[in-house]
C-alpha cells in the first residue's frame, strides 16, 4: 500500500504550478517522485545520471551555471529547473553547483509530459517560464565572469591591456544595432490626416517630421489623441501645429541603456535616432527596448515609474540591493552597474518630486534638481551616498523659497528611506547652502576657485560632476557653462593639481603594495580613494581645462581624445585602469555583501596573482598620470 | 552428516558473502529507512500499529517504492492516538501484520535497515517476526541516533536533552522541518538524515559500508 504522501502534497501545493494540478494528479505525481540528497560530492553524478528531468529544490541551495560559468539562477527551496531541456529537447548544458547540501525532487521526463498533457495550466506555466529563461540566457551570453567567488582566487574580468570586449547586457548594445525600421518621414506641411494614414499604412505609432533633411519634430499616436481629437482640431491642419518640436534624439552609437535613461527622464516612448550629422535614421520605441530585453533593469525602472505614492516607492526600492546583487553578478561591465544605479536614483528622485508636487502644487518657479558626485558621474555603488542640490530661478519670494526648502527636505528624506544614505558632508538639497540661484552657485564656486583651502577644493570637485535630473534645461545649460568657464581658471587648476599630487598612491618600494588603512587591516588598500577617485579627479582636471560639461569619467576620456594635453596612450591607460578598478571594487563589494567588512578597501594578499599584478599596474598608471598632472598644471599659479 | 556439512558450508558462504559485501562502497548498497508506530514502549506487551518504509539507493529516495501499512484491525490504542494521530477509522483498511512483515523481509534481504533508534524498532520487528515465523535478515543495521550521538561527542559537544530527536538532528543538517508525524513521513525523514550523515562522513571517498557502520556503533 502506498502512503498518502501528506508532507510532499503539502509542499507541492505551495509550489506553482503544481498547485494548479487536480488533487488526483498531484497525489499521483507525489508517488512517482524520486528525492535525491545532493551535495558537492555527488552533484555531478546526480546531474549526469538523472537528466533530463524536472527538478524541484526541496531544501538547500544550488547555483545553476551556464556552460561558460556565469550564474543563471540561485536556486532555493521551491525553485524549479531543468525544464528548458525537457521542452526543447536540447541537451542539458548547464551545470549545477552546490551552495548548501539539500534535497532535490526529480520528476522524470515521461511523468512531466503526462502532467503537461493532463493540465493546460501546468503546460502554460512552463512554456512561459521557458520563454523568459531563453531571454535572460541569450542576453547574458557574452563573456563570462572569470569567477563568482572572488576573493578566493578570482581574476578580474578582462586581462591587462585589453578593454572589455563586447557587452554583456543587451542594454549596452548600441542603438544603431537595434533600430530596424527606416524612419517614416513627412514634411511639416503634411496634414494630420495624411500623417494618420501614413501611420496606418506603415503600421507605426509615430512619424518623424523632416524638412530639408533636418529633423524638426515628431508626431505620435498619443499626440493625435491628445492634441488633435481631444481638442477637436480639423484633420486638415498641418502637422507642424501639433507635433513635438525639437524632440530629444539619440545617436547611433549610444547604448540602449542611454535610450532607456532618456525615455524615463523625459517620460517619452519614442526617440528619433540620428546619425552624426543629425540626419534621421529611424525611430526607437519603448517596445523595441522591451523586445531587446525583457530584463529586470527595464522592469525595475518601469516598476519604479508606476508607483503611486511614497510608501509604494520605498517598498519597491527595497528590492534594489538584492536585484543589483544578481544583476552585478551577471554583468561584465562594472560601468553598466553604476549607470543603472544612477538611473534608478534619478527615477526615484523624479518620482519623489512628483509626489511633492501632488501635495504642494507644482513648482512656483523654474528650477533644476542637480545630481552631483557619483550620481552625477553615473558611477554610483550601493554604498554611495546622496550628493544633490537645487538650482533656483532668481528673485524668489519667501513663500517660493519655502516651497523649494520643503522639496529638498521631502526628496532627500525620501531617498534616504529608499536606501540612498544621506550625505555626511550635507551636500544635499535639504541644506539651504545647496539651494542657490545661478548667481548664488557661481559665487560659491568663485570663492572656492579664488581662495582654495584643501577642504574647499575637495568639496568643490563634487560639484563639477553634475547632471540635470529634473527641471529647466536652459537654466541648467546656462549654469553649467558658467561653471565650466570658472573651472578653466589656471590658478584654480594649479591648486587642484597640487592637491591631487599630495595623495599617495599605495605603491611602495620595489612596487609593493602599501596599506592605506589603519588598525588591524593596515595592509589593506582602499581602491576607491587611492584609485578610482583619483582617476576621476585627474580626468576632471583635464576636462575642466578643456571646458567640458560632461560629468561621466569614461565619456570625458572619450571627449578628451583630441586633447593636446593628454596623449592617446595615457588616455587609454587611464580608461583601462578605471574600468579595472571599478570592476574589482564591484566584485569585492559583492563578496563582502551583507557583512561589515570595508566596501572599498581590500586585502591584496587575498587577490589572485594575476589580479594583484593588474592592480599594481593600474596603480602605476594612476601614479604616472598624477605626476603628469603635477607637471602640466601644478606649476602654474 | 552431509546435510550438517552442507548447512555449515552455506553458513560459511553466507558469512564470507556478507563480509565481502560490507567491504563494498556504502553508496553501492540499498537501504531501507523504516519507522514504526506502536501502542507502547514494550515489545513484549505492546503492538505495532503501523509501519512505513522507503528504499534508498544513494543518493536517491524513491517514492515509488515507499510503503505504509496499518497492521492492526483491532488496536489497543491507549494513549498513542495523541502521539501519531491514528484514529479508529484508519484501522479499517488494515493489512494483516504478517503480510506487511513478509514484504519487509523481502525488501530487507541484502539491504541495510536504517532507523532513528534502531534497537527499539528492531525489537518490535523481531517479536512480530517470531510470532509469524518470518526471518528478517538485513545485511546490517544503521542507527542515525547513535551516529549523531557519536558525532556530537567527537566534537566535544555537551549532549543536551532533546538534542537527539529526529527533528533536532535534521535541523543540524539543514534538512527541512516536516510537520506530519506518522510512520511513513518519519521513515522519509530518517532516510534523508541518513543520507546527510553518510555523505558528511564519506564525502566523495568510496568509504565502505563497514567503515560507515563503525561510525554508528
Amino acid at each position: 500500500m502506498q502512503p498518502d504522501f501528506a508532507e510532499l502534497n503539502r509542499f507541492l501545493l505551495d509550489c506553482p504550478p503544481f498547485d494548479q494540478l487536480a488533487a488526483e494528479q498531484r497525489q499521483w505525481i507525489a508517488g512517482q517522485i524520486k528525492a535525491a540528497y545532493v551535495n558537492e560530492h555527488n552533484v555531478e553524478e546526480f546531474f549526469r545520471s538523472y537528466s533530463p528531468a524536472l527538478y524541484i529544490v526541496r531544501s538547500g541551495g544550488f547555483d545553476l551555471l551556464a556552460p561558460d560559468g556565469h550564474l543563471i539562477e540561485r536556486l532555493e527551496s521551491h525553485d524549479l529547473f531543468g525544464f528548458p531541456s525537457l521542452l526543447s529537447g536540447r541537451e542539458v548544458v548547464n551545470q549545477l553547483e552546490v551552495v548548501e547540501d539539500g534535497i532535490i525532487f526529480i520528476v522524470s521526463a515521461a511523468d512531466f509530459d503526462r502532467l503537461r498533457q493532463n493540465s493546460r495550466a501546468f503546460e502554460l506555466y512552463f512554456i512561459r517560464a521557458h520563454e523568459r529563461r531563453l531571454l535572460t540566457e541569450t542576453s547574458f551570453s557574452q563573456p563570462p565572469r572569470t569567477s563568482a567567488t572572488y576573493p578566493e582566487g578570482a581574476a578580474p574580468a578582462y586581462p591587462q591591456g585589453a578593454a572589455p570586449a563586447g557587452y554583456v547586457d543587451a542594454l549596452q548594445r548600441p542603438v544603431g544595432e537595434v533600430v530596424q525600421r527606416e524612419a517614416v518621414c513627412l514634411t511639416s506641411t503634411a496634414t494630420i490626416q495624411e500623417a494618420a494614414q501614413a501611420m496606418r499604412k506603415e503600421k507605426v505609432s509615430s512619424i518623424m517630421v523632416v524638412d530639408d533633411g533636418r529633423l524638426v519634430g515628431i508626431l505620435t499616436d498619443r499626440d493625435l489623441r491628445n492634441r488633435v481629437v481631444a481638442q477637436g482640431l480639423s484633420y486638415d491642419i498641418h502637422i507642424n501645429a501639433v507635433m513635438t518640436q525639437a524632440p530629444a534624439t539619440i545617436g547611433m552609437t549610444q547604448t540602449l541603456l542611454d535610450a532607456l535613461a532618456l525615455m524615463t527622464q523625459e517620460n517619452i516612448h519614442h526617440i528619433p535616432v540620428v546619425d552624426e550629422d543629425g540626419k534621421p535614421i529611424g525611430m526607437l520605441t519603448n517596445t523595441d527596448l522591451m523586445r531587446q530585453q525583457k530584463s529586470e533593469p527595464v522592469m525595475l525602472i518601469s516598476a519604479l515609474n508606476k508607483v503611486q505614492d511614497r510608501d509604494a516607492l520605498i517598498a519597491e526600492a527595497a528590492h534594489i540591493p538584492d536585484y543589483m546583487h544578481s544583476f552585478a553578478a551577471r554583468v561584465n561591465d562594472a560601468a553598466a552597474v553604476g549607470r543603472l544605479l544612477a538611473s534608478l536614483t534619478d527615477t526615484m528622485t523624479r518620482k519623489l518630486i512628483d509626489f511633492y508636487e501632488q501635495e504642494h502644487g507644482v513648482a512656483p518657479a523654474a528650477y533644476v534638481w542637480l545630481a552631483f558626485g557619483s550620481q552625477g558621474r553615473e558611477d554610483q555603488t550601493l554604498s554611495s551616498d546622496q550628493d544633490n542640490g537645487l538650482l533656483l530661478a532668481n528673485d524668489l519670494n519667501e513663500k517660493q523659497l519655502d516651497w523649494f526648502a520643503g522639496l529638498g527636505e521631502f526628496v532627500c528624506q525620501g531617498l534616504a528611506d529608499c536606501g540612498v544614505p544621506k550625505c555626511p558632508g550635507d551636500i544635499m538639497a535639504s541644506n539651504p547652502d545647496c539651494r542657490r540661484t545661478r548667481a548664488g552657485w557661481l559665487e560659491r564656486f568663485e570663492s572656492w576657485t579664488r581662495s582654495p583651502t584643501p577642504k574647499a577644493l575637495m568639496y568643490c570637485q563634487i560639484f563639477f560632476d553634475s547632471r540635470n535630473v529634473r527641471g529647466n534645461k536652459r537654466l541648467y545649460q546656462a549654469y553649467r557653462e558658467d561653471v565650466a568657464k570658472l573651472g578653466r581658471s589656471e590658478f584654480f587648476l594649479g591648486n587642484l593639481a597640487r592637491l591631487q599630487s599630495r595623495v599617495q598612491v599605495p605603491l611602495g618600494l620595489f612596487n609593493r603594495f602599501r596599506g592605506t588603512e589603519s588598525g588591524k587591516d593596515s595592509d589593506w588598500v582602499d581602491i576607491k580613494r587611492f584609485g578610482i577617485a583619483l582617476i576621476n579627479d585627474i580626468v576632471r582636471l583635464y576636462s575642466l581645462h578643456e571646458g567640458l560639461t560632461e560629468p561621466r569619467t569614461l565619456i570625458r576620456l572619450q571627449l578628451l581624445e583630441s586633447s593636446k594635453l593628454l596623449n592617446r596612450k595615457d588616455n587609454q591607460a587611464l580608461a583601462e585602469a578605471w574600468q579595472f578598478m571599478t570592476q574589482l571594487r564591484l566584485q569585492h563589494q559583492l563578496a563582502v555583501w551583507g557583512t561589515d567588512q570595508p566596501k572599498n578597501a581590500l586585502d591584496p594578499d587575498e587577490l589572485s596573482t594575476l589580479t594583484r599584478r593588474q592592480l599594481k599596474s593600474a596603480f602605476r598608471i594612476v601614479k604616472e598620470s598624477q605626476q603628469g598632472v603635477g607637471l602640466k598644471f601644478g606649476r602654474i599659479g | 552428516m552431509s546435510a550438517f556439512i552442507d548447512r555449515w558450508k552455506t553458513a560459511l558462504q553466507h558469512y564470507w558473502q556478507r563480509r565481502r559485501s560490507l567491504q563494498k562502497a556504502w553508496r553501492q548498497h540499498r537501504y531501507i529507512a523504516l519507522d514504526l508506530e506502536t501502542s507502547g514502549l514494550d515489545p513484549r506487551s505492546d503492538q505495532i500499529l503501523a509501519m512505513g518504509w522507503v528504499v534508498i539507493e544513494p543518493p536517491i529516495i524513491d517514492y515509488q517504492q515507499a510503503h505504509y501499512f496499518v497492521t492492526q484491525a483491532q488496536p489497543d490504542l491507549k494513549q498513542s492516538p495523541v502521539v501519531h494521530g491514528l484514529v479508529q477509522r484508519d484501522f479499517v483498511d488494515a493489512t494483516p501484520p504478517e503480510q506487511a512483515l513478509e514484504r519487509l523481509a523481502t525488501m530487507l534481504e541484502g539491504a541495510v535497515l536504517v532507523c532513528h533508534h534502531v534497537q527499539f524498532d528492531w525489537k518490535f520487528l523481531q517479536q512480530l517476526a517470531k510470532q509469524h515465523q518470518i526471518k528478517l535478515q538485513p545485511l546490517a543495521k544503521f542507527d542515525t541516533l547513535t551516529y549523531e550521538a557519536a558525532r556530537l561527542r567527537q566534537q566535544q559537544h555537551h549532549i543536551a536533552r532533546g538534542s537527539l530527536t529526529l527533528a533536532a538532528c535534521r535541523e543540524r543538517f539543514g534538512l527541512p522541518n516536516y510537520e506530519a508525524h506518522h510512520a511513513y513521513s518519519d521513515a522519509v525523514a530518517c532516510g534523508e538524515l541518513f543520507l546527510a550523515q553518510a555523505y558528511q562522513y564519506a564525502g566523495s571517498s568510496s568509504a565502505s559500508l563497514q567503515e560507515l557502520l563503525a561510525k554508528a556503533k
